[in-house]
């Protein structure tokens, strides 16, 4: 198969993490090639978030390692800030900054972290805008905006940094239903663009129509993995079935 | 399809008469029942009864002219207030012992420093931030030559013709953004006719000319001499400015420093911020005074003299830091973590992270507590007094003490209640102003 030529993006492996004696992630292996879409799911307390934000290092791990395009991520310090540049990331709460308008939003990181000149950060934070259907909010606070918009900014925020990779971290979850489908098609949109994706979500229509491969995780451990259809249409262990069937 | 009813939002319809306007608002909040009419009825009689004794005795009865304060006691007794002794005072409450014929030092100086901060409150003015921080760090070189004068050194020379020259770019520039719209650095590359030069050449010119005004600036600064003023006799409002200017702009940036180490990962910053915030907040501020005052000389080498009013500065200054550090740590606090999570997850290192957007939304949650904190540091300065500082407090003392107003307490002190008040007042509108102005989104 022509997917087994494609560059390792991510790469994890023998990965493990404690909180204090709290076993959160349990020998986690998992590859990534470029182009590739997962979607993580499970029970909540099942570490699929904390697994995603060791990638970017917003949590750090005790065993095992992290390749981003390659490149090793060293724990505590080192090269983080250049992996974080690479990866982009959507979190559930939004975190958008609630002090500077939504077009700031989108050139402050460019112009801190890429030296961009202002005028070209806010010509490329417009397209990206433009893209997610916000560019006329562009001069308004955060606040002023819905929960769906609100996310699709921080969309557009992360994809400034012209990221190779994105995390979604349960995009959905905090947003009303009417708004989740606005925010969805965004991601599907990106999807289709040929994005690298991990999301965690719970949105299994999503999964079902953009992912490559499900992941199925509970307790810490990837319990199943495997392409969405044979996921969905005939899951191999008890839990991933118990699961499915609350979600479905 | 043909089954399909639309659904058709009913028209707005106006508030009822009786929940809007001026009627509204009196009925709603004045009259609502009997007991709400009550209340407001006996609030005003007790506003009345106060306001028409104070205003008797402070104005109707009051006596303007008087040579002393038997005069006013015969006159009027003690049913009014006796003025003529505080107008007789009124300069030494505001300049202390300050030589009179000196006294346009002063006011220059506060002059320059309004004119230095004016270009803050021009609309279009672009490099704010620059001309506030200049207005902290370099005017006062400039201010402390006009208070003290006496002898220059070489160094002291430079760093009040430097304080000079900055000046100059600041209103340049303040003009310049105003009225051309360009920075006042790009004006004087227009005008040598090297717009298209390099950048190199750009910058050479530019410095060339802040070197021009540095060096004109020498010069004026080398003929000028001022006689020396020694601190002993400042006094009054004055000093109390002095005091409290200096403990407001010392404590926001030392704060802000100290209130970041605490919560710093690095341990032994961490401790050391930790025991310095505590040790001096459990240590009331007078016992600092006594303590810079006292015992600082002693470790002192020999022949070593620190003015007394340096130390009491530097007390009031540590003391103001401690308390500043805490508040703003509390609006570090009150920041979630997903704004720390979202800034990392961009790339951002701590001080981007710091500056851009911690700082920012937790100077600006804080602003009523920070401005609250200013007010109090104003208002402590009062304690100077107590190691024989003449402040404004301890001027207005002095009236009563005085052989010809012997006895004269009340009206110096309601004065100086007014002065405060004024400055308190003024300090605490400017707040709530900045925040309405700040306000984005959700938040009032």
């Amino acid at each position: 198969m022509s997917a087994e030529k494609r560059t390792k993006m991510i790469e994890v492996v023998g990965l493990n993490k404690w909180f204090g004696q709290f076993h959160v992630l349990k020998d986690i292996d998992l590859v990534v090639r470029d182009g590739e879409k997962i979607v993580i799911c499970g029970p909540s307390g099942s570490g699929k978030s904390t697994l995603i934000r060791c990638i970017n290092q917003l949590e750090h791990h005790q065993e095992g390692d992290i390749l981003v395009g390659g490149v090793p991520v060293e724990k505590k310090g080192g090269n983080v800030r250049e992996i974080r540049a690479q990866v982009g990331m959507v979190f559930q709460s939004f975190n958008l900054f609630p002090h500077i308008t939504v077009l700031e939003n989108c050139t402050l990181t460019p112009q801190l972290g890429l030296q961009m000149p202002k005028a070209e950060a806010e010509e490329i934070a417009m397209k990206h805008l433009t893209r997610v259907g916000i560019d006329d909010q562009a001069l308004k606070y955060p606040l002023q905006l819905s929960g769906g918009q609100q996310q699709r900014v921080a969309i557009a925020r992360a994809l400034t940094m012209q990221p190779k990779i994105m995390l979604f971290d349960e995009p959905t979850s905090a947003l009303d239903p009417e708004m989740i489908k606005e925010v969805l098609d965004v991601m599907v949109e990106l999807a289709e663009e040929g994005m690298t994706m991990i999301c965690v979500t719970h949105e299994m229509g999503f999964a079902r129509q953009v992912a490559d491969e499900v992941i199925f995780m509970d307790q810490g451990e990837i319990v199943e993995a495997g392409p969405p259809e044979s996921f969905f249409a005939n899951p191999r262990f008890d839990r991933s079935q118990q699961f499915l069937a609350h979600v479905m | 399809m043909s089954d399909t009813l639309i659904f058709s939002p009913k028209p707005d319809r106006p508030a009822p008469a009786e929940s809007v306007g001026l009627i509204g608002w009196l009925r709603g909040n004045l009259f609502k029942d009997v007991p709400n009419a009550l209340m407001t009825i006996l609030g005003a009689y007790i506003a009345f009864v106060v306001l028409s004794w104070v205003l008797n005795w402070a104005i109707f009865n009051a006596v303007w002219e008087a040579e002393s304060r038997r005069e006013c006691l015969d006159m009027v007794g003690r049913s009014g207030a006796c003025w003529p002794g505080v107008g007789v005072w009124f300069e030494n409450m505001i300049y202390g012992l300050y030589p009179k014929d000196k006294v346009w030092r002063i006011n220059l100086g506060f002059a320059v420093l309004i004119a230095w901060m004016i270009p803050l409150w021009m609309p279009k003015v672009q490099s704010k931030v620059a001309i506030g921080l200049s207005a902290v760090l370099i005017y006062p070189f400039l201010a402390s030559y006009f208070f003290l004068g006496g002898d220059k050194s070489i160094l002291w020379t430079a760093l009040i013709s430097l304080s000079l020259t900055v000046f100059v770019w600041v209103w340049a520039t303040a003009l310049s953004e105003t009225f051309i719209g360009k920075s006042v650095g790009e004006v004087v590359v227009d005008k040598a006719g090297a717009r298209n030069a390099d950048e190199q050449r750009q910058r050479l010119i530019k410095r060339g000319v802040a070197l021009v005004v540095f060096l004109v600036a020498v010069l004026l600064v080398n003929e000028w001499a001022l006689e020396e003023v020694r601190t002993r006799v400042w006094g009054g409002l004055f000093l109390t400015l002095v005091i409290s200017g200096i403990g407001i702009t010392f404590s926001l940036p030392a704060g802000i420093l100290l209130a970041l180490g605490r919560r710093s990962d690095m341990p032994v910053i961490s401790m050391l911020c930790t025991a310095f915030i505590e040790l001096f907040r459990s240590v009331p501020l007078i016992t600092i005074l006594f303590m810079f005052n006292t015992m600082l000389p002693l470790f002192m080498p020999q022949g070593v003299e620190v003015d007394q009013l340096l130390r009491a500065i530097v007390a009031v200054c540590l003391f103001a830091a401690a308390y500043m550090a805490e508040v703003i740590r509390g609006g570090l606090q009150a920041i979630p973590k997903g704004q720390f999570e979202a800034a990392a997850s961009l790339g951002l290192g701590y001080w981007q992270t710091t500056t851009q957007i911690v700082l920012p939304q937790a100077l600006k949650i804080m602003i009523p507590t920070i401005v609250g904190n200013f007010i109090g540091l104003f208002k402590d300065t009062t304690l100077v007094s107590i190691i024989g500082l003449f402040d404004l407090m301890n001027m207005a003392r002095a009236v009563g003490e005085d052989t010809t107003w012997l006895g004269l307490f009340i009206e110096p002190f309601f004065a100086v209640t007014m002065i405060y008040f004024v400055f308190c007042f003024a300090m605490s509108s400017y707040s709530m102003r900045l925040e309405r102005k700040l306000a984005t989104g959700r938040d009032r």
